[in-house]
């Protein structure tokens, strides 16, 4: 079963096999990448005569920025705060945002997992990652390795809730990216 | 008649193995030391094969036939990225490997995409070094019947692998497409999988033993196996050469990875104990491999004698 609402793929001429595939090999990216959970609806469309090839997608809700009070415990200790981290994945990221923020000299790091800042502003609110912008920089690079590698012209438009990425071997026209629109609104109004 | 057979077991006592073999008047193909493993790839005469699985087996070392040993497969991808490597790539090239094959993985310059795929002059020369081709393609029907233009050319066998079924007479410069293996982002590990890379071997086996026969008609002077003996013994400068496998064995001669300008006369100089020397009987050219020496045996037809 797929874990996205909708997943349609269209691929032109006597392709059902390329479809299939393609198929498995989108879930195999975008399963490795960790994006699968973020994408609600996902239709894809090929032309292989003309050629082209073009993802439109539905993103999930956006995505928090990743703060200190998540990625660890802060509790409040004399002469400042101490954090107890939790998630060492961001701890570099972390870092590097306390040391911007108060300055190398007032943090301290006694132990692996306990960072102390002496300072009495709390850091909890501080923005250790920005997660959604991760998100879109790994989904460009999913969609780019997703796409069969000759199709060198690329387009990639991202709003808030959708992404819409075509690319082709020959230069992308106007009138070609409006057909590609027009096929995909077909596909979600079918 | 030389079987090929690879044995695989302990380093421990190994040169048993290596003796009984040169006693047998066989040929030691290849020979890969991993740790305490080892892996030898052997030519050895039909009728001597239970004196060696005897060894093989007193040795606790397996002996299995690898029908590809002595023969150069190259597995073309039409670039080196990401969306054709590793796994398909890499899967067909150990297949063929683990059949014995010496095999060389090739990433075109410029063979992506369905209009503009392309191959050079230098590209094309390159794999008629080799003894077979494997073109590994997609999924799209449509690009595979397409990119028939970059293996028109080639003088060997080329055995086209795609996603969907393609009828053989779409494509005619190909000797056998084998379907059901296109782009796929996992390692092989279904059934269905192994056994598209079972077909594939299959099918570059053909294709050699299309050669052999082609070969058998006007047969060489002398087989690439006594050849490679013979390079092996007088050119001495040969043990430092730093490939895995110093002398690559092809079905109608060898690759010597020495340079080519300043071994060229020694590698010529090579006789044999009938007194004749390599470069009576075969064309020592440079190869298109960096600057290796590319041995090349002429037919009877040409040298008049086979010994």
């Amino acid at each position: 079963m797929d874990p996205m609402e909708v997943f349609k793929i269209a691929v032109t001429g006597e392709e059902e096999f390329a479809a299939r595939k393609y198929r498995e090999l989108i879930m195999d990216i975008l399963q490795d990448l960790g994006l699968i959970r973020s994408i609600g609806r996902l239709y894809v469309y090929v032309d292989i005569k003309k050629p082209y090839f073009a993802v439109y997608g539905l993103l999930r809700s956006g995505i928090p920025p990743l703060t200190v009070k998540s990625v660890g415990d802060v509790l409040r200790v004399s002469g400042g705060y101490q954090i107890k981290i939790n998630d060492e994945e961001h701890m570099a990221d972390l870092l590097r945002v306390l040391w911007e923020h108060y300055g190398r000299e007032r943090v301290e790091q006694p132990a692996r997992d306990i960072v102390i800042i002496a300072s009495d502003t709390s850091p909890s609110e501080l923005m250790v990652a920005d997660l959604e912008a991760e998100f879109l920089q790994d989904l460009t690079d999913a969609l780019v390795r997703i796409t069969p590698e000759g199709f060198r012209n690329r387009r990639n438009i991202i709003t808030k809730d959708s992404f819409l990425f075509i690319a082709a071997e020959e230069s992308l026209t106007a009138e070609m990216v409006s057909e590609i629109k027009a096929k995909i609104r077909e596909m979600e109004n079918a | 008649m030389l079987e090929p057979v690879m044995f695989t077991g302990g380093l421990y006592k190994h040169d048993l193995v290596v003796e009984l073999v040169e006693d047998l008047g066989g040929y030691i193909l290849q020979k890969n030391v991993t740790q305490t493993e080892i892996i030898l790839l052997i030519l050895v005469p039909s009728e001597d094969l239970a004196a060696l699985q005897g060894l093989a087996k007193e040795l606790r070392g397996e002996l299995v036939r690898a029908p590809l040993a002595g023969t150069e497969v190259a597995v073309v991808t039409p670039t080196l990225a990401i969306h054709h490597l590793p796994h398909t790539a890499c899967d067909i090239a150990e297949y063929l490997r683990r059949h014995g094959s010496k095999t060389n993985m090739l990433g075109l310059a410029r063979g992506v995409g369905r209009e503009i795929a392309q191959i050079n002059e230098y590209e094309t020369a390159l794999i008629n070094e080799h003894d077979a081709a494997v073109f590994i393609f997609g999924n799209f029907r449509d690009c595979i019947i397409k990119k028939e233009s970059l293996y028109r050319n080639m003088s060997v066998p080329v055995v086209v692998t795609g996603g969907p079924e393609v009828d053989s007479k779409d494509l005619p410069y190909a000797f056998e497409y084998v379907s059901s293996i296109g782009r796929v982002a996992h390692r092989a590990r279904k059934a269905t999988e192994i056994g598209s890379l079972d077909r594939i071997v299959e099918a570059v086996g053909r294709a050699l033993d299309k050669t052999r026969a082609a070969i058998s008609k006007d047969p060489l002077t002398t087989s690439p196996p006594r050849i490679m003996d013979a390079v092996r013994e007088q050119v001495p400068d040969i043990e430092f050469s730093y490939s895995p496998l110093p002398i690559a064995l092809n079905l109608n001669g060898i690759r010597v990875k020495l340079p080519y300008e300043a071994y060229k006369d020694a590698v010529k100089a090579v006789t044999f104990d009938e007194g004749v020397k390599l470069g009576e009987i075969a064309t020592v050219m440079p190869s298109r491999m960096k600057d290796y020496i590319l041995v090349r045996i002429l037919p009877a037809s040409e040298t008049g004698f086979v010994f």
